[in-house]
């Protein structure tokens, strides 16, 4: 009786070891998840983006647009300001299909899908970083840190990824799992770019405040301050139409 | 003088504790001691041209454009665009370098039924593989501008990666770096490296190479020539240890003050050997001279006869270093003069303080009798030889030297005019020279690599600019030597086609902000137009190096910037033809007013020396005579005037006119002590002609070395200034004897 007990004990301890080993690596998925529940829960989102770039002596320029986007492949991009850009728009469809409206022609056109690694209008977000798909679907991830706040992961492209970044180490506040920081490392192993996260509660949603974006080659910067953000107003489709990027 | 000479050993202690404290002091300086390759840094900033084209390397990252340039028998195959890609992401995950264009990096604008396509000529997540594709970018390679020619030869045979480094790297060590990881990737393909960054990475090697190799060679050279002069070891030490402290103290002074050595300046230890060692053989001959048996007080006595000679020879080598200063357009030209002249100023006063003050402290006198014995050994083969033969022609046949010299004039002056001039930079570097061989194939496969820059200072996304722009180019296309350019006009013109309205500038601010909208943040963004818009750049090559080619260019490009240039769309221009077009100017014009003041500044010098203008004139004679035949022999051999030969008639005017001065002091001394002519003369020929032939073969012996140099100005150099060496000290021992002896006739005659 007494050696079952001993060994039902040991089997437990086992287990239980086992078990905390198994919710490590569980553990690391599963706060990518959570991230991108975080990121990408809302089924539809409006808000107005400032965007601020700031170049290596420190001048600012200002752009404006109004943003709605819908689940993770369906975006309307358009600039209100300054004037003379006021009314360019850029529309994300899925299967990577894009559009630009340039008002002054009063033409869209389609973009080629390879420009992901292209700076997006100027900024130095890509158009890869703007792309709104889950974390969890394009990268493997690694638990590298820890500490009371953030978990500290390592994310490495999924084979056949089509990106310019070798890997991303990204920095998860640990109580409710948005993003706080985020490096970007080139193919050469060298980290190129750096993005700080503000995060805010905005209903039911945490939603990004403000990222800044530093590009440390260029010593080069882009703010972009989200505000006016409605979540969940029911957009439908129709929204996102090139006859309604033409508006 | 006598009381300074009394002082000299008196302080011995003094000046030889100061001396080892100065030099130690100054070689820890050496430490820091750095190599300035980029002729760019050397250009003067009061000189608008200049400032514009280094202004263009801070604001479009234009100067320091770097080169690898790929050759084989077909760039559109498989593996050789696999290899171009190789070579691209090496480069652009390397630390410091800004961007990258190449086959498979560069910009292309695609228009299709579809949309438009900004991206990359090839897709680097889908490169070409099979036949078709690359058959496909081939056609769309050499059927457009942007590539065809500037990125592929035309013969398809090469292609050009290009990358810009961020500012403030250490472009050198990048340089190495890139060098080294792309000759780690063993490619099949041949390779070169090429552009300014590259070539001064070649440059800088070239000079430490030609220090490290030829300053021994001159350090051994003198020493052996001074052994057999002196056949004493103090003969051989005092005068390099003099020689090689001052330019201990002139290299750490350098460093200390903040310059850089240059691939001009690193002659400056050659010089100083040569010349600086002569000062010290001055002092040693006379104080061996000086027969006294009281060693101390023959030594006083010495000092104070020769401290004066001494003094004058330096400087009038000072002068002719000085001259520099005034003219020279380089900026590296400029220290080159300042820097020797205070070499020289330093192996002066090493000289005349420290070699006597060391003499007295070691006691490191001669016997008197050891040097008679001595001094009779070596007269006998010079004065038997060559001394005694020639004071017997010229007194026998006056007029032959005078016909000699005539004839040798008359042989050469024809070439003076046939001087050629060179500032082409890859003209420095021998024929066989990795970096002149890539500007040979940058030359005749990709329209050169001089680069030309035309700058618009006005509102870029207007389209008058543009249009202007545009129209700037169209003309420069059409000026022999400019094969294509490159602008931001360009990019809006084939965004403007994709949009459907045809290959042209809009006639509306607001569609060409729209189609910039899609440009913005394009890596050749920022090589074409500055962040804030108003100002762009049209970027071309010109395809030679011809002086002439050049100014006709620069002279069109003056007539078409009056003419088109506002208050709305101010034009200028600047590039590597402006610069050597300046530099070219600039080197007769260096050259004449150099000359012209060494002239002056020695003829006022030799005339209060000898307080006689007449003789004073009589003394530059041998000199300005030997200088003629030098560029004669300059044009006839088409040796040309370059940023070192053109240093060569100062420098060769401030030395060699010592020799002058030292026969025609020697002259007046003898002629006042015994009166006659004849006999004065054949004193100063036989005595101090053996100083001065000693002289002439240490001097033409240092600067020979060069010949062994890795770049070719400083061979040339080094060929000219041992040649004028020669022919001044051979003009002062034959030439101004004659004219002594004819202008003391006349006066003889007149008197009689």
């Amino acid at each position: 009786m007494k050696t079952f007990k001993l060994s039902v004990l040991a089997c437990a301890f086992v287990m239980l070891t086992g078990t905390i080993n198994y919710v490590k690596s569980q553990d690391v998925n599963e706060i990518l998840q959570k991230v991108d529940k975080v990121l990408y829960s809302a089924k539809d989102q409006q808000n107005k983006v400032t965007i601020i770039l700031i170049d290596k002596s420190g001048s600012e320029s200002k752009r404006e647009a109004d943003v709605i986007q819908k689940g993770n492949d369906m975006r309307l991009f358009r600039f209100t300001s300054p004037a003379s850009q006021a009314g360019i728009a850029f529309l994300s469809l899925p299967k990577d299909v894009m559009y630009i409206y340039m008002p002054a022609f009063g033409k869209e056109r389609r973009i080629a899908s390879h420009v992901k690694n292209q700076k997006f209008a100027g900024t130095d977000f890509s158009y890869d970083d703007m792309e709104a798909k889950l974390l969890s679907s394009k990268y493997d991830p690694e638990l590298i840190d820890q500490d009371n706040e953030t978990y500290t992961l390592k994310l490495v492209p999924k084979p056949g990824l089509k990106t310019d970044y070798s890997k991303q180490v990204m920095k998860i506040n640990k109580q409710d799992f948005y993003p706080v920081t985020a490096e970007y490392f080139d193919k050469g192993g060298n980290k190129v770019k750096e993005a700080t996260y503000q995060y805010e509660k905005v209903g039911n949603y945490w939603s990004a405040k403000e990222i800044l974006m530093k590009d440390i080659k260029r010593n080069h910067a882009t703010k972009m301050i989200v505000s006016d953000v409605i979540f969940d107003q029911g957009l439908s489709d129709d929204e996102f139409t090139v006859r309604k990027l033409k508006q | 003088m006598n009381k300074l000479s009394e002082g000299i050993i008196k302080l011995k202690w003094l000046i030889i504790i100061v001396v080892i404290g100065l030099t130690a002091f100054f070689s820890y300086q050496l430490k820091d001691i750095k190599i300035n390759s980029d002729i760019i840094s050397s250009l003067p900033d009061d000189d608008p041209v200049a400032l514009l084209y280094k202004n263009i390397g801070e604001e479009f990252g234009g100067n320091d454009l770097g080169m690898v340039l790929l050759e084989t028998d077909d760039i559109f195959k498989k593996e050789v665009i696999e290899h171009v890609k190789q070579i691209t992401d090496t480069l652009k995950f390397t630390k410091g370098i800004f961007t990258v264009t190449s086959l498979t990096d560069v910009i292309d604008i695609k228009g299709s039924e579809w949309g438009i396509e900004i991206g990359k000529l090839v897709d680097e997540y889908d490169m070409p593989d099979t036949q078709r594709e690359l058959d496909s970018l081939k056609y769309r390679v050499f059927s457009k501008e942007m590539y065809k020619g500037s990125i592929v030869s035309e013969d398809g045979t090469s292609t050009l990666i290009m990358f810009t480094m961020l500012n403030g790297v250490d472009k050198q060590q990048l340089a190495i770096e890139i060098k080294e990881k792309i000759t780690r990737l063993n490619l099949p393909e041949k390779i070169y490296f090429g552009g300014l960054p590259m070539m001064m990475n070649d440059v800088s090697d070239l000079i430490i190479s030609d220090i490290v190799r030829l300053i021994p060679i001159v350090f051994l050279l003198i020493a052996f020539i001074l052994f057999i002069s002196f056949r004493t070891t103090r003969g051989v030490i005092l005068p390099l240890l003099t020689a090689a402290i001052s330019v201990i103290w002139t290299l750490g002074l350098m460093t200390l003050l903040g310059y850089e050595i240059t691939m001009i300046s690193n002659i400056i230890p050659i010089i100083l050997l040569a010349v600086g060692s002569a000062y010290t053989i001055h002092v040693l001959n006379r104080i061996n001279q000086c027969l006294e048996k009281d060693r101390k007080k023959a030594l006083q006595i010495a000092l104070a006869y020769i401290i004066t000679p001494v003094i004058l020879a330096a400087v009038t080598t000072v002068v002719g270093f000085v001259s520099f200063v005034f003219g020279a357009y380089l900026t590296m030209i400029q220290d080159f003069g300042i820097f020797t002249a205070v070499g020289v100023f330093f192996a002066l006063f090493l000289s005349i303080f420290f070699v006597p003050a060391l003499i007295s402290a070691f006691s490191m006198y001669k016997s008197a009798n050891r040097l008679k014995r001595n001094g009779k050994k070596k007269k006998s083969f010079l004065s038997n030889n060559i001394l005694r033969p020639l004071k017997n022609i010229l007194f026998k046949h006056p007029k032959y030297a005078l016909t000699a010299w005539s004839l040798l004039l008359l042989l050469t002056i024809s070439g003076v005019f046939m001087i050629q001039r060179s500032v082409n930079m890859a003209d420095y570097f021998k024929k066989n020279n990795p970096t002149r061989v890539t500007e040979d194939i940058m030359q005749e496969k990709f329209g050169g690599s001089l680069p030309v820059y035309v700058v618009f200072n006005g509102d870029i996304q207007s389209p008058e600019v543009l249009k202007t722009i545009k129209e700037t180019q169209e003309y420069m296309e059409t000026i022999p030597g400019i094969d294509k350019t490159q602008s931001i006009a360009d990019l809006i013109e084939e965004m403007s086609d994709v949009m459907g309205e045809g290959k042209k500038i809009p006639d509306e601010k607001a569609k060409i902000v729209n189609l910039w909208f899609l440009l913005d943040g394009q890596d050749i963004m920022e090589q074409l137009v500055t962040k804030n818009l108003n100002k762009a750049i049209i970027q071309s090559k010109f395809a030679s190096a011809d002086s002439k080619l050049m100014t006709d260019f620069e002279n069109a490009m003056e007539t078409f910037v009056t003419e088109n240039s506002t208050e709305e769309c101010k034009i200028e221009v600047t590039g590597m033809p402006a610069v050597y077009v300046r530099l070219d100017s600039s080197l007769i014009d260096s050259q004449i007013s150099s000359l012209i003041i060494a002239i002056i500044m020695v003829l006022i010098i030799v005339g209060l020396l000898l307080r006689s203008v007449a003789k004073g004139i009589y003394a530059t004679i041998p000199i300005i005579a030997t200088i003629i035949i030098l560029f004669g022999f300059m044009g006839l051999t088409g040796i040309p005037l370059d940023i070192a030969t053109v240093l060569v008639a100062s420098i060769a005017l401030g030395i060699g006119i010592d020799y002058s001065i030292h026969i025609i002091t020697h002259f007046n001394h003898a002629l006042n002590e015994n009166g006659d002519v004849n006999e004065a003369l054949e004193e100063t020929i036989m005595v101090s002609g053996k100083a001065i032939i000693i002289n002439v073969a240490s001097v033409a012996a240092g600067f020979l070395v060069l010949l062994f140099s890795e770049l070719v100005p400083l061979q040339n150099f080094g060929l000219l200034v041992a040649l004028s060496m020669i022919g001044s000290g051979l003009g002062a021992l034959t030439l101004l004897p004659v004219i002594l002896i004819l202008a003391n006739r006349k006066r003889k005659f007149i008197k009689s």
